[in-house]
């Protein structure tokens, strides 16, 4: 009987070389040429060395930021190393609008504020801002024109996904609103409603 | 040179402008709405970005958003496929002005054809004779007043867009009255212009079309003729080419005409003319479509020629690289438009996932869908799933084939309208080669599909 543990002819050593190529690839190779290219404004850089071949690619011109919403893929694709921050992708479906609050937990609540349009993304309130639902955090520059991202809850901006010049699609989280811990009994079931409705008046 | 498309379109037509460029070796990027996310042009592309929600207002017709995805995703050029802003004047400017080839009819072309009502006076004047009609309806008194000079039934049309949405047939100044409001919102909502004009109602006719493909440097052919009569409310429910209306010197000359009318017009690109034949042979221009046309495959067919790869290559700056001489007429084709309709409830559209699907195959079949198993199709669009193309030597054999294939076809979880195509390919009009465009209204839908049934 053959050993099931081996695949094909492939020798142990020839099996460890690869995985040694693989290993240098991901922890040496790539970082490097990601950052090369990051430096260069390149937006295609290819790299070839005995069987390997890489290509890392960016669109022309912009980068790709944020988190999108999974794409399923099917069929066979080219080998394309996507480009840095790309590909990242979440289990959340797209929140355009606010979700209702969480169940009471100890966790804060966090929603992510998501791109009203496909263009350019230009940062707007850093890190650490204070904001109220309904408050522009960043905008989106479609053909010129700014489009609002909106704080999606009362909070503090804790994380800005996508970086001032990448390139964003509609509906693909940008940036990620925490709540803040609430004061003991107060009751604000209606929080994120009065933050749009106070103003508005 | 175009060298990367940005595809505007969805189901599929994207599909298909998807495999053109992959063929002559042109970059994709798909650009979907939220809704069509898992749908199959979407999941097969290289590159894909969401461009709107699933109102096609705010994605599959927002020129804006489109560009945007263009320029952001490194593309040259996009190709607008059909419906949506493919025949849209102003979308193919700002795509030019915005530094991006429209694949297509250029900017000032698409113009020139614009207005159906002009482009009848334009290309009547380069030798095409045209079936009376009137100028772009005014007022109500005045479109009253027009129909009685171009003379009962007459049809009214939207000036503007196509598909048959928007047209309806009149046969008094009573009915008349009563539609203009209609066909105006539908015009409106269809194509953002409710332009209306009038063309007298030829009560037996057939729908022929011509397919031209002309270079930049005016270099033309023309690709014959279509036979699209088979329709149920200005609707084209299953094509034929070549059209068993046409005798061979006939045909030669119509498809003569058209593409030395069209060239002496200075068209640019793919595109096709539309002619109503009546029942002596005559055939009457009726408007010139500027872009593929969902039964574009039945000319691939007879001809060998890809048409959106032309297409690619012309807005590319190539010249057509072939003459007439080598546009062949080969065989017979017949196109089905599979549509998740009820034909059973008035052919109400349905959505919902599909459960199975089985692709029928085999020598000259072809199927052209987006769907898959476990597809969801959606509520928001139109209702065409695939078509199914079968080809023969003979009219006879492609009718063969095309019963097989229906046969072998298997949809579930999705109403499909193939019952009427099956009640079709055992009519005798249709055997006979006798269809005509009013046939399926005159007679009902549900009476055709219980008589096909009786006499089966």
């Amino acid at each position: 009987m053959p050993d099931p543990n081996r695949t094909g002819d492939r020798t142990a050593a020839q099996r460890q070389a690869d995985h040694d190529g693989l290993a240098r690839l991901s922890e040496t190779l790539v970082p490097a040429l990601v950052s090369k290219l990051n430096a260069s404004g390149l937006g295609e850089l290819e790299v070839r060395e005995g069987d390997w071949r890489i290509r890392l690619r960016r669109p022309a011109g912009v980068a790709q930021g944020g988190r999108r919403a999974e794409r399923p893929r099917l069929g066979l694709h080219l080998p394309v190393v996507a480009a840095p921050g790309s590909g990242a992708t979440t289990a959340h479906a797209p929140t355009a609008q606010g979700v209702a609050p969480a169940a009471a937990a100890p966790e804060p609540r966090r929603e992510v504020a998501t791109s009203p349009a496909v263009g350019v993304f230009r940062p707007g309130a850093p890190v650490g801002t204070r904001v109220r639902a309904g408050d522009r955090i960043a905008i989106v520059d479609l053909l010129g024109i700014p489009q609002d991202v909106v704080a999606p809850i009362d909070g503090i901006v804790t994380e800005v996904l996508a970086q001032g010049g990448d390139a964003v699609e509609y509906g693909e989280e940008v940036a990620v609103v925490e709540a803040e811990p609430e004061k003991p009994a107060a009751g604000n079931a209606s929080a994120a409603d009065a933050g749009p409705a106070g103003r508005e008046a | 040179m175009v060298s990367r498309v940005l595809i505007a379109n969805r189901g599929e037509i994207a599909l298909r402008v998807l495999r053109a460029c992959r063929t002559v070796g042109m970059e994709a990027v798909v650009a979907y709405s939220e809704a069509d996310r898992a749908s199959l042009p979407a999941m097969l592309a290289d590159e894909a970005i969401c461009i709107g929600p699933a109102d096609a207002r705010r994605s599959y017709l927002s020129a804006p958003a489109i560009i945007s995805a263009a320029l952001v995703t490194g593309c040259d050029s996009i190709h607008p496929g059909y419906g949506f802003l493919s025949e849209d004047d102003a979308f193919a400017d700002a795509v030019r002005a915005h530094g991006l080839t429209f694949i297509g009819p250029p900017a000032n072309v698409l113009e020139r054809f614009a207005s159906k009502e002009e482009t009848r006076r334009l290309l009547a004047a380069h030798g095409l004779p045209t079936i009376p009609g009137s100028g772009l309806l005014l007022d109500e008194a005045q479109a009253l007043e027009e129909a009685a000079r171009v003379g009962y039934p007459v049809l009214v049309k939207p000036s503007a867009g196509g598909g048959g949405k928007g047209m309806r047939m009149v046969r008094s100044p009573r009915e008349l009255a009563a539609v203009l409001p209609i066909c105006r919102s539908e015009a409106k909502a269809g194509f953002g212009d409710d332009s209306l004009y009038l063309e007298r109602w030829l009560e037996d006719n057939r729908h022929v079309e011509v397919q031209v493909a002309v270079d930049r440097f005016g270099h033309g052919v023309h690709l014959w003729e279509r036979d699209c009569s088979v329709q149920r409310r200005h609707q084209k429910i299953l094509e034929e080419s070549p059209s068993p209306a046409m005798t061979p010197a006939g045909r030669r000359e119509l498809a003569e005409r058209a593409i030395k009318a069209v060239v002496a017009a200075g068209y640019e690109n793919i595109g096709t003319l539309e002619f109503l034949v009546d029942n002596d042979g005559n055939a009457y221009f009726i408007e010139i479509n500027c872009r593929v046309q969902v039964e574009h495959p039945l000319t691939e067919m007879l001809t060998g020629i890809d048409l959106v790869a032309l297409q690619l290559r012309i807005a590319s700056g190539e010249p057509l690289g072939f003459t007439q001489a080598d546009v062949p007429q080969r065989g017979h084709a017949i196109e089905f438009r599979i549509n998740a309709e009820d034909p059973a409830h008035e052919f109400r559209p349905g959505a919902g996932k599909i459960e199975r699907l089985n692709i029928p195959g085999g020598p000259g079949v072809r199927f052209d869908s987006h769907a898959y198993t476990g597809y969801d199709v959606p509520p928001y669009y139109d209702s065409l799933l695939g078509k199914l193309i079968v080809w023969g030597p003979t009219r006879e054999a492609a009718i063969a084939r095309g019963r097989a294939a229906l046969a072998e076809l298997v949809v579930e979880g999705v109403v499909t309208n193939t019952a009427i195509h099956r009640a079709i390919l055992s009519s005798q009009p249709f055997l006979d080669g006798k269809f005509t465009t009013n046939l399926l209204d005159r007679v009902g839908a549900a009476a055709f599909l219980a008589g096909a049934e009786r006499a089966r």
